[in-house]
């Protein structure tokens, strides 16, 4: 296996090619590169450009026409000695841990079972689970928000005195994670499902002559073989979580427990359109960028690093 | 080692920077207003934000106004997204003409320059049309910057059939509210005498202001706000709200929220220390009660006193950026005052008018079936008088409001002390001024 990892390509394989690149591939390319600079480079780079200006007050009671000062760090500084900014983080954190995992597991289970589904029902199946993916965050929250308020909840009605308060304190992030697993489960289970089908059926007739089980092959050939499906919807799943703002968003109304920091985004959201500071919110989203980006990088350098080491 | 892709990537990043910072970028408002020149007879078009349904009178303005043509487009109701909105259209350069914003808000959109000087365009000699403490909430400086719409002067509603049933006086004071509490949980079975809601932070500043607290006051000669949001009488008021919550006598819900609404129907929330604006929720939420309810005085912390209070307020205002002020503001002007117009409005639920009106020649003189044929209104005419209307509010108020929802979240749930959320909150809100560039310090 280690001989498909090569160096540079030798000059035999190049072959006549020159050695600068061809001019079509960049005309192929300039399209992407165009939308690509215009909504994510100069976005980015205003944002950065934003996070170091701040409003300078003048006039009585400092309500006169406001000039604009360059800040250095201070925003950054101030973003960061911010406790509930901060806990937010570590809220998402917590989130991630428990709801990828299990909303992980769902998804690659529902697609085991489903290889074991014969023909009609398992198109009809898949497109129940996926159904969720097609209803807006904001739809699902406020359709999941009657499903937890006391009072017009028929589950608290049906549980009666038993019935947990969804939206309390200590309740209200693993409501929101449910809406998430609910949410999501089916998105991840077609992404599993379409590698699942990329597996030659010369391993399952293989696994079967050595006498391989039902639960063989799915521990031992199927789930080795979705690994980079895994990998794909976790670092997905970590991006989404950082970025977790629709659901809390919504939920708000309902819960007093929801904070208007209650995730980065919301917290960056609020300065931005609510407290009408867009310098700090800029800040707040680079932050946010930069944690979200080293999460994945991170975690997908443990992986390949496990994948290099298994070798 | 980076790849060409990156590098050129890099380099493009590099050199769209100085493309960016010429940008004009602004620290308020992108769009000055100006205006624009028009012909005569010339049709013009007007913008209105609003979540107040004040369709009808405006039908009524473009039925009588053919060449001033108002669009209302309803947007979400104040900061559920409504100024969200408004401030990134004034960031973006493309504001409404009109805008509907509440006075604790004013200050914030002058923080942004958000809102037109109207003294040029004439504002001033508009004002006696005008009750005067709201005609002040759009003055800032020598400058008029809103038109008042109406106010919320606070009263006391409850249910008269069950108050009666359960034999419970109505409260004159507020230890008197505690002992009919007392009474409606023991007899009530499982009614509450209202819901304590810790996300309504501009509903709980009506009862510090009734007491004669200051949260906010402008020091002229320092330019500095000044903070007293844990101050004497708001520590009392927190304090016996405390003790409701402690001892289960209110209920915890969200209040103008689907549970509130349905608890309203059914009877288990049975009072509600509200504004004027109120009625309209009542009568549209829960149309089974007619004629149970009555209207009087809010209770009062000193037995025999007659200390009212505000909760909520509105005004139109006309937007940094709009190219028709002068017809803008003859439009906010019609529909503040123009009686046909606030006929209109009151039928809509919109509140106490902000323009000088007679009682008895308005809809608001008439006996309502909804609450058993009383005049209910005579009961807020008289509790409006009783504002201490010398109450202001900070340039940051949706964030003090947000501290203080989150800290009453935090201790009602916890079971930790209201008193100790607002001496949170204090500090917080010092702290937002300050961050806001401006000039703060507790009182």
């Amino acid at each position: 296996m280690t001989t498909t990892r090569t160096g540079s390509p030798t000059p035999a394989a190049t072959g006549r090619r020159s050695p600068r690149p061809d001019r079509a591939a960049w005309g192929f390319l300039a399209p992407f590169l165009a939308v690509f600079l215009f909504t994510f480079v100069a976005p980015i780079g205003y944002a950065v450009y934003q996070s170091l200006l701040t409003v300078e007050r003048h006039g009585p009671m400092g309500l006169g026409e406001p000039t604009l000062g360059f800040a250095g760090l201070d925003n950054y500084t101030l973003a960061l000695q911010q406790t509930s900014f901060i806990e937010s983080f570590g809220r998402v954190f917590l989130f991630g841990l428990v709801q990828i995992p299990v909303m992980l597991f769902l998804a690659v289970t529902l697609a085991l079972l489903l290889e074991h589904v014969s023909g009609r029902w398992a198109g009809v199946l898949r497109a129940t689970y996926f159904l969720p993916y097609g209803v807006p965050g904001v739809i699902a929250t406020i359709l999941w928000g009657f499903l937890y308020v006391p009072g017009v909840s028929p589950i608290s009605d049906l549980l009666g005195g038993a019935a947990p308060d969804f939206l309390a304190y200590d309740n209200v992030l693993w409501s929101l994670a449910n809406i998430v697993i609910w949410e999501f489960t089916g998105y991840n289970m077609l992404i599993v499902v379409a590698q699942l089908r990329s597996i030659p059926q010369e391993l399952y007739e293989a696994a079967t002559i050595d006498g391989a089980g039902p639960w063989q092959t799915a521990l031992r050939i199927k789930l080795p073989l979705i690994r980079p499906a895994l990998v794909l919807t976790c670092v997905f799943s970590i991006i989404g979580t950082m970025q977790l703002f629709a659901e809390p968003l919504i939920i708000k109304l309902q819960a007093p427990a929801v904070t208007g920091d209650y995730t980065p985004n919301l917290s960056a959201y609020n300065d931005g359109f609510a407290n009408a500071n867009v310098y700090l919110a800029a800040t707040k989203s680079v932050i946010l960028a930069v944690v979200a980006c080293a999460l994945s990088f991170a975690f997908l350098s443990l992986v390949t690093r496990k994948q290099r080491s298994e070798r | 080692m980076p790849t060409r892709r990156d590098v050129l990537a890099w380099g493009a990043a590099v050199a769209a920077a100085p493309a960016l910072a010429a940008c004009a970028e602004s620290p308020g408002a992108a769009r000055r207003t100006e205006q624009a020149e028009r012909r005569p007879g010339q049709k013009v078009n007007l913008v209105f934000w609003s979540w107040v349904p004040l369709q009808k009178a405006v039908a009524l303005w473009n039925r009588t106004h053919p060449d001033i043509h108002v669009e209302v487009q309803i947007i979400p109701a104040s900061t559920s997204g409504g100024y969200q909105k408004m401030h990134a259209s004034l960031k973006a350069g493309t504001p409404p003409d009109l805008a509907q914003v509440e006075f604790y808000a004013l200050p914030e959109f002058m923080l942004v320059n958000g809102l037109t000087e109207l003294t040029a365009y004439g504002a001033d000699k508009l004002e006696g049309a005008y009750v005067d403490w709201q005609w002040r909430q759009g003055v800032f400086g020598d400058g008029v910057y809103a038109i008042p719409q109406a106010s919320g002067p606070m009263g006391y509603y409850y249910r008269q059939d069950l108050f009666e049933r359960w034999d419970v006086d109505v409260p004159r004071t507020w230890d008197e509210f505690r002992q009919a509490a007392i009474k409606i949980r023991k007899r009530g079975r499982g009614a509450r005498i209202c819901t304590f809601p810790p996300a309504s932070a501009m509903w709980f500043a009506a009862f510090p202001w009734q007491r004669g607290a200051h949260w906010i006051q402008a020091d002229l000669e320092t330019d500095t706000w000044v903070v007293d949001i844990d101050g004497k009488e708001s520590l009392e008021v927190a304090d016996f709200w405390d003790g409701l919550v402690r001892d289960d006598l209110v209920a915890l819900m969200p209040d103008l929220q689907g549970g509130w609404y349905r608890a309203v129907q059914t009877g288990d929330l049975v009072s509600w220390p509200s504004a004027q604006w109120g009625d309209a929720l009542l009568r549209g939420n829960a149309p089974g009660t007619k004629g149970k309810w009555r209207v009087t005085q809010l209770p009062q912390w000193e037995p025999g006193a007659t200390a009212s209070s505000n909760y909520g307020g509105s005004s139109t205002a006309i937007l940094q950026g709009t190219r028709h002020p002068v017809e803008a503001l003859q439009f906010a002007h019609w529909l503040n005052t123009d009686p046909g117009s606030i006929d209109l409005l009151i039928g809509a639920g919109y509140g106490w008018p902000a323009a000088r009106i007679e009682l008895e020649q308005t809809a608001l003189g008439k006996p309502d079936p909804f609450f058993g044929g009383q005049v209910y209104n005579r009961v807020f005419q008289e509790s409006d008088r009783n504002v201490d209307t010398s109450w202001q509010w900070a340039p940051t108020t949706t964030q003090s409001f947000s501290h203080i929802q989150d800290a009453f979240g935090k201790a009602i749930a916890q079971r930790e002390p209201l008193v100790d959320a607002l001496r949170d909150a204090q500090g917080r809100v010092v702290d937002d001024l300050k961050a806001k560039g401006l000039k703060a310090r507790g009182a």
